[in-house]
């Protein structure tokens, strides 16, 4: 068969398709079973026209053509149905658990990183006492010594509505860069772990110099425990992903990847929203003064533990 | 054929077919970024310039300034996945350069994948370039993650189909002809003209019958594209 009569007998078809296939992406909501099927029809036909070309009439305008067809219709009628997106319920009853399960072994990693560089930065500052100063600022060590720690400026500066939202949105933004640094062969998630671990060491082990170590301990006791634990979860998911890279397993690579880079996801999007309850803590019972010590402990625990239990959810077999 | 195609990866799509996914390049994509990042920073100054005109006019500035850095942190890691979400794997700036997120069967990304490939964009703003320069599909770590490929999105405005074409001609010829008609409006006028001339002369001498609804007083373009798009045999 000749080009032009090939191109007049089959023009009709592709020309049904291309009318259809635009209608429905103008108006997606609006395509019938009926459309979707003639379309389901013509795509394939498409399809076979497009290898008919590509083989017998390469170069030419049919060609050209029938490969965007071809592209267009693959892009819409296929949907990657990996990617179900599920309610609040499974989510947190059972998504979320299951992917935090699978980076226990990470977590347990980045625990034992933080607490080694935790150590690290308290005896450096117990050896070297200026390198709090040089931490944490002149000013803020003078406060340490007439007896009053930096964090109190967080109620008398500014009020709770920026300190909230700024300490939320500070902390997901550490939370992502560690989870997110962890693809890259998951050298931004230690990074994360060893730099949080150190500074806490070395804040801790100066303010106790300076005899405000329970001041500093009432401060985080509502809030410290839980952050540490998602950015340390974070960071052990961002883990796993550089784990995926470096030492696939027996399944390509892309494979491996895809799944690790998906629990990842899930792991992430399951902390996220205990950063602006963590925000809140902070900014609000944190730095108060008229709220107890025991009972910022109390809380800091419940959430720990609130936490801990949503995350690993024992009743899921 | 495409001229802006960098790449191609050929699938197998239904029934076996082979189908080529015309990837796009770094350039391409780092100016989509680019076009992106340009309006994020526009976003975030409408959205400061709102926040503070609310803060003014109510009188609650510091509450203005808490609703500034939520909507910030929301603009700036949101908009892309956002955006990819809403407009089916194109940002405003992949639109503008036709370009679209597809997975690598050139299926549509379901939303957990255009989440993940955005979730990673920090580290691929340091790693992203040299791993889509040294990669033959041009991922960067977002795609490899989620599964996705970046590719061109073709314009059919200028596509030409040859239904009719001249006695002895066959499927190469009528291919050059197709592809003047598709090059034509990028060339010189002239140039474009004279080799449209040479093209109907050709095509007089080759086949005298077909070329007698020639009009000489037309654009001679236009004389071709009527000739070869138009009418029955």
């Amino acid at each position: 068969m000749d080009y032009p009569r090939f191109v007049r007998l089959r023009a009709a078809v592709w020309d049904g398709f291309e009318e259809k296939l635009r209608a429905a992406q103008r108006r997606p909501r609006q395509v019938r079973h009926d459309d979707l099927e003639t379309m389901a029809f013509a795509y394939r036909q498409v399809l076979h026209d497009h290898a008919l070309v590509a083989s017998r009439f390469p170069g030419t305008g049919a060609a050209v053509r029938l490969r965007r067809l071809a592209l267009q219709g693959t892009h819409w009628l296929h949907r990657d149905t990996k990617d179900h997106m599920p309610g609040l319920r499974e989510f947190f009853g059972t998504r979320f658990p299951l992917a935090f399960r699978a980076h226990a072994l990470h977590l347990v990693a980045a625990v034992a990183l933080f607490s080694t560089a935790l150590v690290f930065g308290a005896a450096l500052a117990i050896v070297q006492p200026g390198a709090g100063t040089v931490l944490l600022g002149r000013g803020a060590v003078e406060d340490m010594r007439r007896g009053h720690l930096w964090t109190e400026s967080l109620v008398s500066t500014v009020p709770p509505a920026v300190s909230s939202s700024g300490i939320a949105t500070n902390n997901m933004s550490v939370a992502m860069t560690g989870w997110a640094g962890g693809a890259a062969l998951g050298l931004g998630a230690l990074y994360v772990i060893l730099l949080n671990g150190f500074l806490l060491g070395l804040i801790l082990a100066t303010t106790l110099h300076y005899g405000m170590a329970g001041a500093l301990l009432e401060f985080v006791s509502a809030h410290g425990p839980l952050e540490i634990t998602l950015i340390l979860t974070t960071a052990a998911a961002g883990l796993g992903m550089g784990h995926a890279l470096v030492a696939a397993e027996d399944e390509p690579r892309r494979v491996i990847l895809a799944r690790a880079g998906r629990e990842a996801l899930i792991v992430l999007a399951g902390c996220l929203p205990w950063f602006v309850v963590l925000g809140l803590v902070e900014a609000i019972v944190s730095p108060a003064p008229g709220v107890p010590a025991g009972l910022k402990l109390a809380l800091g625990l419940g959430l720990e533990t609130t936490f801990l239990l949503l995350a690993w959810n024992p009743r899921l077999r | 054929m495409d001229d802006d195609v960098s790449s191609a990866a050929t699938v197998l799509g239904l029934d076996n077919i082979p189908l080529e996914l015309p990837v796009a390049g770094a350039g391409s994509r780092a100016l989509s970024a680019a076009l992106d990042y340009l309006i994020v920073g526009i976003l975030t100054i409408l959205w400061g310039a709102g926040c503070l005109a609310l803060g003014i006019a109510a009188g609650v500035g510091w509450w203005a300034l808490g609703l500034f850095l939520v909507g910030f942190f929301v603009i700036e890691y949101g908009y892309f996945a956002g955006v990819e979400i809403a407009r089916e794997g194109q940002t405003f700036g992949k639109w503008a350069l036709g370009l679209r997120v597809v997975t690598r069967d050139g299926a549509r990304p379901g939303t957990a994948a255009l989440l993940l490939r955005n979730a990673v964009r920090s580290v691929d703003l340091i790693v992203g370039v040299p791993l889509m320069a040294t990669d033959a599909l041009a991922r960067r770590l977002g795609d490899r993650l989620a599964g996705t490929l970046v590719i061109h999105t073709h314009a059919p405005a200028r596509e030409t189909v040859a239904r009719r074409t001249p006695r002895g001609w066959d499927a190469q010829d009528a291919a050059l002809l197709e592809m003047f008609l598709r090059r034509a409006p990028d060339m010189d006028v002239w140039r474009a003209h004279r080799l449209a001339e040479q093209l109907l002369e050709t095509i007089q001498a080759d086949d005298p019958e077909f070329a007698a609804g020639i009009d000489r007083a037309r654009d001679p373009i236009e004389n071709l594209r009527q000739l070869v798009e138009g009418g029955a045999a």
